[in-house]
């Protein structure tokens, strides 16, 4: 069989840190094959993508062992630059992943590196927008395009430079159920080209029919691999115990365990939200109480992120009334009554002790409750710890212990599980459920159907 | 965006003028008149907004450091004129540079750095630096949000009032985000090939034009004036 690459007895771990490292990795994929490199957050499939791709040992620094084979050529005998030209990149942050500030000279970009003639550029810039059903995007700002949108024109890029293989590193992670469909076909076309693709992914619905071969990689190394059929019959306890998330994306089905009743806590009529003069949503109306968990819906551009920040008092309503308890809001009742934990939370992080941050801002902390609070949401053996140090699912629980102690009432969360795997999903939704039996009332904003289902009490669409 | 599109080229050069030209400023008067040029050039790139706040601050300076120069006596002047002193040599050229930001594209200013043959080895952190400005941008918005929602925003009370703590929360973040940002862009960077050694070839088409030339020739003459003191 001849092999488009091989990894060879590969094992790596980087300078500083125990986290992603991978040990004795050795794997082969043919011209033309899907491989789909799944497992828990950090279990190093990102790792293996950054072999193949050359950034390990070039920018990523550490004790590497072994070899990677690309068409027979052992690439640490090559530049960055070469392998670039054959192994295509797309990462999984769609904001940083861009070098120019228009989308044309973004999918143009790679070409220029590589010297292409400009007459040739001109003519692969308009057949990949083309092929990629793009066309609408061309001649943007890339700041005026959604999380989406930029996923597509980062595609593309690598596209215009034709790589024989592609490499992506968990490329849905931002991206909504279009926008995965989308990517879907993409890879679709690529497949159809016979191009070979490596795809390091924990969310598989939308792979399973894609791919060939998935392997299991569980502590760096490869614990299971199965072909697509062997996969597919997986029993759903298996799958759960290894902690891969659902094969199936339907919507979610969640019986109204609302504990609504005639006199709700919190109340929005007649509202409409949007930015100066331009309505984003109008005629909004909507009950909730204490203790529901809602699930705001709705595809990208429908202006959920507007409802939230309306919601939090961070920007003015342009018509209607929210309630508190009968009582009308204004944006500063809002703002202190509200909190959000954002789908970036470092944004938020501002001292440099977990036990600090509980306390910033507030000028006569009640340090029993601070302890109360850190206890409840095992936080308290960190509180010396610095908050950059902590986990991804630590720094949310961060979040939320300042809402708790701020006294909010009323929880937002944005995008809570976006690259989480299943278990701190499951994490994400039993915090929420214990928000709720305080009498939180929680809004959430999730693209994840899983963790609607699991958490929520009701389901807000929007649009 | 209307207006003329101006070579990046000028762009720097003009930027390397504005600095030359504050650096010899004989008089306060000079600066305003060159902040004023810079406003006009701003105009004609079709940057109508920027022209009028840059205008409009320095303004506010311009009026500042009169009065600190002749309503004010001992050590308040001496604080004072110094701050401001400082300002106005900077000014000029924080006002240029912002406008060759927003009008440049990162292609045109890689073509334009090719064309000048200036080594990739200062060309890419440059890009990569250029680039990471708007990421700022976006990530400022959404740290003002959290501010906002802890009662710490960055108002010019609290400014006033707690300014560390406004400090800490601005840059904690921000630096947070910073090594973060700097490594993706990076890493988009290198595997789009970005380092490669051989020519690179440009979709921008940048070309030096009368126009170009004008402004250059501009910009110069007012630095000859600044030189021999008719200002």
């Amino acid at each position: 069989m001849i092999e488009k690459i091989r990894l060879d007895n590969i094992s790596f771990a980087y300078d500083g840190t125990g986290n992603g490292k991978i040990k004795n990795i050795s794997f082969s994929v043919s011209p033309g094959g899907c491989v789909v490199l799944t497992g828990r957050s950090g279990c190093g499939k990102t790792t293996v993508t950054r072999m193949i791709n050359g950034l390990i040992p070039e920018f990523f620094s550490g004790e590497l062992t072994g070899s990677v084979f690309v068409d027979g050529e052992n690439l640490a005998d090559k530049q960055l630059y070469e392998i670039a030209k054959k192994i295509g990149s797309v990462f999984q942050n769609p904001k940083t992943q861009f070098f120019n500030t228009d989308t044309d000279g973004e999918i143009a970009f790679g070409m220029e590196n590589n010297g292409v003639p400009r007459q040739e550029l001109i003519k692969r810039v308009k057949k990949t927008a083309d092929n990629l059903n793009i066309t609408n995007l061309l001649n943007r700002s890339i700041f005026s395009l959604s999380g989406g949108e930029k996923q597509k024109i980062a595609f593309a890029s690598v596209y215009a430079m034709n790589p024989e293989v592609y490499l992506l590193d968990e490329p849905s992670s931002n991206l909504d159920t279009d926008a995965i469909c989308d990517l879907r076909e993409y890879i679709q076309i690529l497949k159809s080209q016979g191009k070979t693709i490596i795809i390091a992914e924990h969310r598989l619905y939308y792979l399973k029919d894609l791919a060939d071969e998935i392997y299991y990689m569980d502590a760096g190394e490869i614990k299971h691999r199965w072909t697509q059929e062997a996969f597919l019959n997986l029993s759903v306890h298996e799958r759960k115990q290894l902690g891969l998330r659902s094969l199936n994306q339907e919507e979610p089905k969640i019986n109204d365990k609302s504990l609504r009743n005639d006199n709700a806590d919190i109340e929005i009529k007649d509202f409409s939200i949007g930015y100066g003069k331009k309505d984003v949503l109008t005629d909004i109306n909507f009950k909730a109480n204490k203790g529901d968990i809602i699930a705001v819906t709705g595809h990208n551009g429908v202006g959920k992120s507007t409802l939230l920040r309306t919601l939090c008092g961070l920007q003015k309503a342009l018509r209607g009334n929210i309630f508190w308890n009968g009582e009308v809001q204004n944006q500063k009742m809002l703002l202190k009554r509200t909190y959000m934990v954002m789908q970036d939370v470092n944004y938020q992080l501002f001292a440099d002790s977990v036990e600090q941050e509980t306390c910033f801002g507030i000028k006569n902390p009640d340090y029993k409750k601070v302890e109360q609070v850190l206890k409840e949401l095992d936080l308290y053996e960190l509180k010396e710890k610095h908050p950059n140090t902590l986990s991804a699912g630590q720094k949310q629980r961060l979040a939320v212990a300042v809402s708790m102690l701020c006294d909010k009432d009323i929880l937002v969360f944005d995008e809570p599980t976006s690259g989480l795997d299943l278990e701190s999903m499951r994490m994400v939704s039993e915090l929420m459920y214990k928000l709720a039996k305080m009498g939180k009332i929680i809004f959430l904003v999730t693209h994840d159907f899983e963790l609607v289902s699991l958490a929520c009490t009701r389901i807000f669409p929007l649009g | 965006m209307m207006g003329v599109r101006f070579d990046p080229r000028t762009k720097l050069l003009l930027l390397l003028l504005c600095v030359i030209c504050t650096m010899f400023a004989p008089s306060l008067r000079y600066e305003l008149v060159l902040v004023c040029l810079i406003a006009v050039f701003s105009l004609l790139s079709g940057q109508f907004g920027h022209a009028f706040m840059g205008t409009l601050f320095y303004g506010m300076i311009y009026a500042g450091t009169l009065l600190s120069v002749t309503k004010m006596t001992g050590t308040t002047q001496a604080i004072f004129a110094a701050f401001l002193g400082l300002v106005n040599k900077v000014y000029p050229c924080g006002f240029m540079a912002g406008l060759m930001i927003k009008t440049t594209k990162t292609g045109e200013f890689m073509a334009a750095f090719y064309k000048i043959h200036i080594p990739n080895r200062i060309v890419i952190p440059f890009a990569v630096m250029l680039r990471y400005l708007p990421v700022v941008k976006e990530d400022w918005h959404y740290i003002k949000d959290a501010m906002r929602m802890r009662d710490i925003s960055p108002s010019i009370k609290n400014i006033c009032l707690r300014p560390i703590m406004v400090a800490e929360c601005l840059y904690v973040p921000l630096m947070m985000a910073a090594s973060n940002t700097a490594d993706e862009l990076s890493i988009a960077a290198v595997t789009r090939g970005i380092e490669n050694p051989n020519p690179r070839t440009s979709l921008a088409q940048i070309k030096f034009l009368l126009r170009d030339l004008i402004a250059v020739f501009a910009f110069s003459i007012y630095l000859v004036i600044g030189l021999i003191g008719m200002v």
